[in-house]
């Protein structure tokens, strides 16, 4: 018998098969030069320097080298003992603070890692059941923000002379003094809204101390909105979790704000299918959005409509919702351009699950559409069941409007950034130009922050402020559970705290700690709890206080909901809409290069923002010449987003709304509205600091510079998120944008598996008998292998693959008392399972993962060259079906998520390659990667089929973004503050050296060092299920991420792997990987128009030649 | 030979072989010269550039004359009064200043060579000792492990209850951990005796009998591969 040999099918011309880009979609030239290639054009040669230039830095360095040799010892390195040793300090072991991640809609309960008091890692509070471990990206991130290096390390005075916190304290105390004789009259405070209790208690006192003060609060995106048109402090509180049917409106619950955390959990808890029982009950999600966003991705049913036609929808909604309850229709409906089927089949799949379904409307919608809302979660009986209404203590407070209108002679600017996230008819700069006197407290002096740029222009008093890792305060978190802020390490720099600032101009004394702890007396009190002292420690020890959840309250009824007609639309008429950034949030992340080097999980591009365009309104627009590609099936198609020498080239777009216009790149968005406009808030900032700001690096001939542009114009005080009538032209310019959607390219390979609640019941080893997989042994104990259990194929397949000798289990381990002996200890097996159907793409672990491991930001010029070095690579795929395969771009695509880092071969390629022997196998089924052994041939990355090897092209860690070239003699060293966040038990990784996903092995080897000092004489030394989480699986909101012992068949991810949704990447390869990934299931609605009775990934993968769709005959595929 | 070359090269030419009888020799002489040579080379770089020359024997000098011997052989004093926290982390922490001080603020209080440690404790400023004992910075050694699983610290620190001034003692190369983490019943004690750094088995054959026991009992397995040091 013949050897059969697996090749990668290969995808032919005309067939479909999943895309990551335009490019990809119809496979162009340059995309298919750019796939052939390993790495991309230019990451792999140093191209700043020519020869003669590369010889004269050789030079220098030998001769340095020479000079160096006089030094062949070591160098002398000393031990600096604490002097008395802080109590609760263990040098080498981490302990955790709780503590929270202030937000304007609520604060996320929270555990900072801190080594000898160096917070260096966030993780979520268990404590808080309803977040759990889970924590999101920007609450990962913030830890970067204290150690941001361009934060401020002194205030400054009206004078420009630096001011020590003693003396801005008694000039604060002063102020409040003098104003106090005039009651504060032209006294006006502007902040962001908070959650704090302690603040809102100051607040109150500074109003009884200035009966005259104004209070106002802005912030550029109203997460209450939304809120407030059901009722003044109410809130309506999803619960996700016990709804079968959910209709979001416009509503990004999955993928930003406060709540995201708290909707994923509960989101995936009710997608949850383990069994084909459960995913029959699973819940079913409609969306109708006009942009494209996570939870847009994650639809079963996803309608793209503008966001001003979405009152209208919500009216018909109510009205189908209405009829079908038997009840009167709500009388004239306006106009709308949907299929009303979609309507009607989507009001009865409602009205059939009632007492469990739900409908959420996204808080920038008007209050019509919040009514009607309202009305029909009122009629779908979905409160007290899917959503709770609860009373807040929200205290109201005046607007930007309302202090444009005071002209207050003394204002203080409380956190934020108003100069450059305020509309410009809010008139801001009138409040300024009148004030006399301004004080500004905020983390960035005025080189990096446009406020306080604005207020040192006119003279006003800068407060250095502490960062919330640094200070005391307090919060409430989504339910209005209690919760501190309480610092961990003393302030980097001499600042104070907002807390404190606002104490002194009350009057009262600046002990932030003495006025938490009096805000915690009276809440505790006000539930009836314990308030002494040692309740303080544990609600700090602890960092929820419970039983101090909101109330429940009744909404209101709503009278007669009404919805305004949707504004026509067209190309001379565009609807705007400005959303957060996934990078830079409202702006105020704008220098965490973390975020800002993470790709958007939609459009996957980093550093910058781009206008986000349909395909309908690109092909719109006229270009000449005309951008041009043929299609797969030999059509001409029209494209303005193009790769050129590699790199993704866009067209810049002048948007004008209203008279004001904004410039930026467009990017074709498949799934957007048709003639809706999306710009991403959070860049262009003037004053902003390093990462944020336009970098261009030295030497480097690229031209392209610049981080995105300010959306903010287009914002207006009454419609601070966008509006319709726009028009949108091109300005002949095109520009460069770093996107890694092309990045790393699995070219097409059918690694996507979906299917049905309906087809896992059938066939429930859909996905493992799917492809060529139906033809192999199964990788780890199903399909022919199901005999073998788990526990014991993984410790008896061949494993290994290096060209040296490599630990192998079949050899009792290298310890003679243990040679030959049976009862030897067998070494646990790790394995990781992604649950693929509960995954929302939300990036949480890849800042996770970025922040435990160390791992470099490269900066944007490096990206563009394709060096970007994540470990976790977050691939959104889209799929159109075969039925719009001849169609120019797809309007409305199925996005699918694949998180891919290194997946732990048994017989890793990698290994068989490397002359070095720094990549290979260990006794635990870890696949090791020795970053001092590895000499960067980059074979391995070569030889990696899932493409998940990074390289240090150059000393990411050692030099500073945009000095990287500078050659022997230039600055070394990592900003000085930066160097606290890294993570003391994991190696900081130097130029020439390979990395990749090590599984977290610093965790495992603690737990299993923790298990030996346990064990003792009882022999007992198995680290127990859960003792170890990985970064990326503690992270994930959704819980989609098991890591364990695959050999214990008990643990959490053996149970996940046995699920029969269980399916690895590309294992025709026989590399068998150790990471394998449960199906996704889509949940359509068969009765919907435009429903496909089998996701769209399924259909492409029937067509594809040599991949055959589920084997009718479910047993051993054929 | 350089003459006999020169002169091999200024004669007129000669019929026949022009090599003259001596030349059958020279490629043998030159490759057994370069071979010496490079073995030489070889052996001097494998003594010379390890931590066996480099390290060993390290005594540098400390702020403050601390004399291990006294302190632990003659007091008698065990390891963990100042390196409390050797059982429960990794780093087997140098004493705080205040350690030095529950002792020093009665006894010797006005000794002049203590002045840093009260200079230190008055200002809470540390004191600058010199390290010791180093293992480069991608490797990952837990004390604690060791310690709570009867490695003593004789075992990498050799003996200092009778170091006046501590040094350097055992290469702690990769290959001096393991030589230790293959045969570990060769360096296990029972876990009573580890601070002990005079305690010996009896005999070797004790030795090996009680080890072999330990490993078994206690399922002792110490990682080989890279990533049980390398993170």
């Amino acid at each position: 018998m013949s050897k059969r040999v697996f090749v990668h099918p290969e995808p032919k011309a005309g067939e479909p098969a999943p895309w990551r880009s335009l490019e990809e979609r119809n496979k162009s030239p340059e995309f298919r030069s750019r796939a052939e290639r390993e790495f991309l054009d230019g990451a792999a040669t140093f191209d700043p320097v020519d020869r003669r230039a590369f010889l004269s830095l050789m030079g220098a360095s030998f001769a340095l080298a020479g000079l160096g040799l006089a030094g062949c010892r070591e160098p002398r390195q000393h031990t600096l003992p604490y002097a008395r040793t802080p109590e609760m300090t263990l040098p080498g072991v981490p302990t955790f603070f709780a503590t929270s991640f202030p937000g304007e809609l609520a604060n996320q309960p929270i555990l900072v890692e801190t080594h000898s008091r160096r917070p260096t890692k966030v993780e979520g509070n268990p404590s808080h059941p309803a977040s759990g471990t889970a924590s999101s990206k920007l609450a990962q991130a913030s830890i970067l923000d204290l150690y941001d290096p361009d934060r401020a390390t002194v205030s400054v005075g009206p004078d420009g002379a630096a001011l020590t916190s003693a003396q801005v304290r008694d000039r604060l105390a002063a102020l409040g003094r003098e104003l106090e004789a005039a009651g504060g009259a032209g006294l006006a405070f502007l902040a962001r809204p908070s959650t704090s209790p302690t603040r809102a208690r100051l607040v109150a006192a500074i109003k009884a101390r200035f009966p005259k003060a104004l209070w106002a609060e802005h912030t550029p995106v109203d997460q209450s909105a939304g809120d407030r048109a059901v009722g003044p402090g109410i809130r309506a509180l999803p619960n996700f979790a016990a709804a079968k049917r959910v209709v979001s409106l416009d509503a990004d619950f999955l993928g930003s704000g406060d709540a995201q955390v708290e909707a994923t959990r509960a989101y995936a808890a009710a997608r949850r299918a383990d069994t084909a029982e459960q995913a029959k009950g699973m819940v079913r999600l409609y969306v109708a959005e006009s942009l494209h966003t996570l939870t847009g991705a994650a639809a079963d049913h996803r309608l793209p409509l503008a966001t001003s036609a979405i009152p209208a929808l919500a009216l018909h909604l109510l009205d189908q919702v209405r009829r079908q309850l038997g009840q009167a229709s709500v009388g004239e409906l306006p106009k709308l351009d949907v299929d009303p089927a979609w309507v009607r089949e989507c009001a009865a799949d409602l009205v059939a699950n009632r007492g469990a379904s739900l409908v959420v409307a996204g808080a920038h919608l008007p209050a019509a559409a919040h009514g009607c809302v309202q009305a029909i979660n009122d009629l779908l009986e979905a409160v007290g069941r899917t959503l709770e209404y609860v009373r807040t203590d929200a205290a109201p407070a005046a607007s930007l409007r309302d202090l444009a209108l005071a002209r207050p002679s003394a204002l203080v600017i409380l956190g934020g950034n108003p100069a450059y996230d305020a509309p410009a008819d809010a008139g801001l700069a009138d409040v300024l130009a009148a004030a006399k006197t301004i004080v500004r407290v905020g983390l960035h002096g005025a080189e990096h922050d446009d406020t306080t740029a604005a207020v040192r222009a006119r003279g006003g008093l800068f407060v250095a402020s502490t960062h919330y890792l640094e200070s005391w305060s307090d919060g409430r978190a989504l339910d209005g559970t209690y919760v501190p802020v309480q610092p961990m390490i003393a302030p980097l720099y001499d600042g104070v705290a907002e807390t404190e600032v606002l104490a002194l101009l009350a009057g009262q004394s600046a002990d932030a700690l003495g006025l938490v702890r009096a805000t915690f007396e009276s809440v505790a009190r006000a539930v009836g709890r314990d308030a002494s002292a040692a309740a303080f420690e544990a609600w700090l020890a602890e960092g929820v206080l419970p039983g101090t959840a909101f109330p429940r309250a009744l909404a209101g009824t709503v009278s007669t909901p009404v919805a305004p007609a949707a504004p026509a639309l067209s190309r001379a008429s565009l609807e705007v809409r400005l959303v957060p950034s996934a990078h830079a949030g409202d702006g105020l992340f704008g220098n965490n290069a973390w975020l800002l080097e993470q790709p958007d999980p939609m459009s996957k591009t980093c550093w910058e923002n781009v206008v986000l365009v349909s395909p309908a309104l690109a092909k719109e627009l006229e270009i000449e010449p005309e951008p041009m590609v043929i299609n797969r099936i030999g059509q001409l198609n029209r494209n303005i987003n193009q790769l050129v020498d590699g790199k993704l080239t866009c067209r810049v777009v002048r948007v004008t709304l209203g008279g004001r216009t904004v410039e930026g790149p467009a990017f074709i968005l498949p799934g957007l509205a048709k003639w809706t406009v999306g710009l991403q808030l959070g860049f262009g900032r003037k004053a902003v600091g390093r990462a944020g700001a336009r970098v261009t690096e030295r030497l480097s001939e690229n031209r392209i510079v610049g981080v995105g542009f300010d959306a903010y114009p287009l914002a207006t005080s009454a419609a601070p998120l966008g509006a319709a009538g726009a028009t949108l032209e091109l300005t002949g310019e095109t520009v460069v944008v770093a996107n890694t959607q092309d990045h790393w390219s699995m070219e097409g390979r059918d690694l996507i598996r979906e299917g049905t609640p309906g087809e896992f019941a059938k066939n429930p080893t859909f996905a493992a008998r799917l492809g060529l997989d139906g033809h192999l042994p199964s990788p780890l104990g199903t399909g022919k292998d199901a005999a073998t259990p788990l526990a014991v194929a993984a410790v008896t397949t061949p494993r290994g693959n290096s060209a040296y000798e490599h630990p192998d289990h079949a050899v009792p381990p290298n310890v003679a008392v243990w040679q030959g002996r049976a009862d030897a200890p067998v070494p646990q097996q790790w394995g990781m399972s992604i649950d693929l159907n509960t995954c929302t793409g939300c990036n949480a672990c890849v800042t996770a993962c970025q922040a435990e491991n160390n791992i470099p930001v490269v900066g944007r010029s490096q990206v563009l060259k394709g060096r970007d070095m994540r470990w976790i690579r977050l691939d959104r795929y889209f799929f159109d079906g075969r039925e719009q395969a001849g169609m120019d771009i797809p309007e409305n695509p199925q996005v699918t998520f694949l998180g891919v880092a290194c997946q732990h071969c048994e017989n890793a390629p990698c290994e068989s390659v490397c002359p070095a022997n720094a990549t290979v196998h260990d006794e635990e089924g870890l696949n090791t990667m020795a970053y001092n052994r590895c000499i960067g041939t980059r074979y391995c990355a070569n030889n990696c089929p899932y493409k998940v090897r990074r390289f240090n092209y150059l000393d990411y860690n050692d030099r500073q973004i945009g000095r990287f070239y500078e050659g022997p003699l230039g600055p070394k060293g990592m900003a000085e503050p930066l160097k606290m966040q890294k993570n003391p038990d994991v190696s900081v990784r130097m130029r020439g050296v390979m990395e990749k996903c090590t599984y977290c092995v610093q965790r495992i080897q603690e737990a299993k060092i923790q298990a030996k000092v346990r064990a003792g004489a009882s022999g007992d030394t198995k680290v127990r299920d859960g003792a170890v989480q990985v970064a990326c699986q503690q992270a994930c909101p959704a819980g989609a991420i098991e890591f364990g012992d695959i050999t214990d068949a008990g643990s959490r991810v053996a149970k996940a792997k046995a699920s029969p949704r269980t399916y690895g990447l590309l294992t025709y390869l026989n590399v068998r990987p150790r990471t394998t990934y449960q199906a996704k299931l889509r949940n359509p609605n068969p009765r919907m128009p435009g429903a496909s009775a089998a996701p769209l990934s399924r259909l492409e993968l029937a067509g594809r030649e040599g991949v055959h769709p589920a084997p009718a005959h479910g047993g051993k595929g054929h | 030979m350089l003459r006999r070359l020169l002169d091999f090269l200024n004669q007129p030419a000669r019929r026949g072989n022009p090599f003259p009888r001596w030349s059958n020799a020279a490629p043998a002489k030159i490759l057994a010269f370069l071979a010496l040579s490079g073995a030489l080379l070889v052996a001097a770089i494998n003594h010379y550039a390890t931590n066996e020359y480099l390290n060993v024997g390290y005594t540098p000098d400390q702020p403050v004359a601390f004399d291990h011997g006294f302190h632990s052989g003659v007091l008698g004093l065990d390891c963990r009064y100042c390196h409390t926290n050797v059982e429960k982390s990794p780093h087997s922490n140098v004493p705080s200043t205040a350690t030095c001080m529950n002792c020093h603020s009665v006894v010797k209080k006005d000794s002049p060579a203590l002045q840093p440690i009260r200079d230190s404790f008055a200002t809470g400023e540390p004191v600058r000792w010199v390290k010791v004992h180093k293992v480069p910075d991608y490797v990952y050694f837990p004390h604690s492990v060791h310690v709570s699983r009867g490695i003593s610290c004789v075992e990498c620190h050799g003996r200092v209850d009778q170091m006046e001034v501590v040094g350097q003692r055992k290469s702690l190369s990769m290959s001096f951990c393991l030589d230790c983490h293959r045969n570990p019943e060769k360096a296990l004690r029972p876990v009573d005796k580890v601070t002990d750094l005079a305690w010996k088995a009896p005999s070797p054959e004790a030795q090996r009998e009680m080890g072999s026991k330990f490993v078994h009992d206690w399922k002792v397995l110490p990682p080989q591969s890279c990533s049980g040091c390398h993170r």
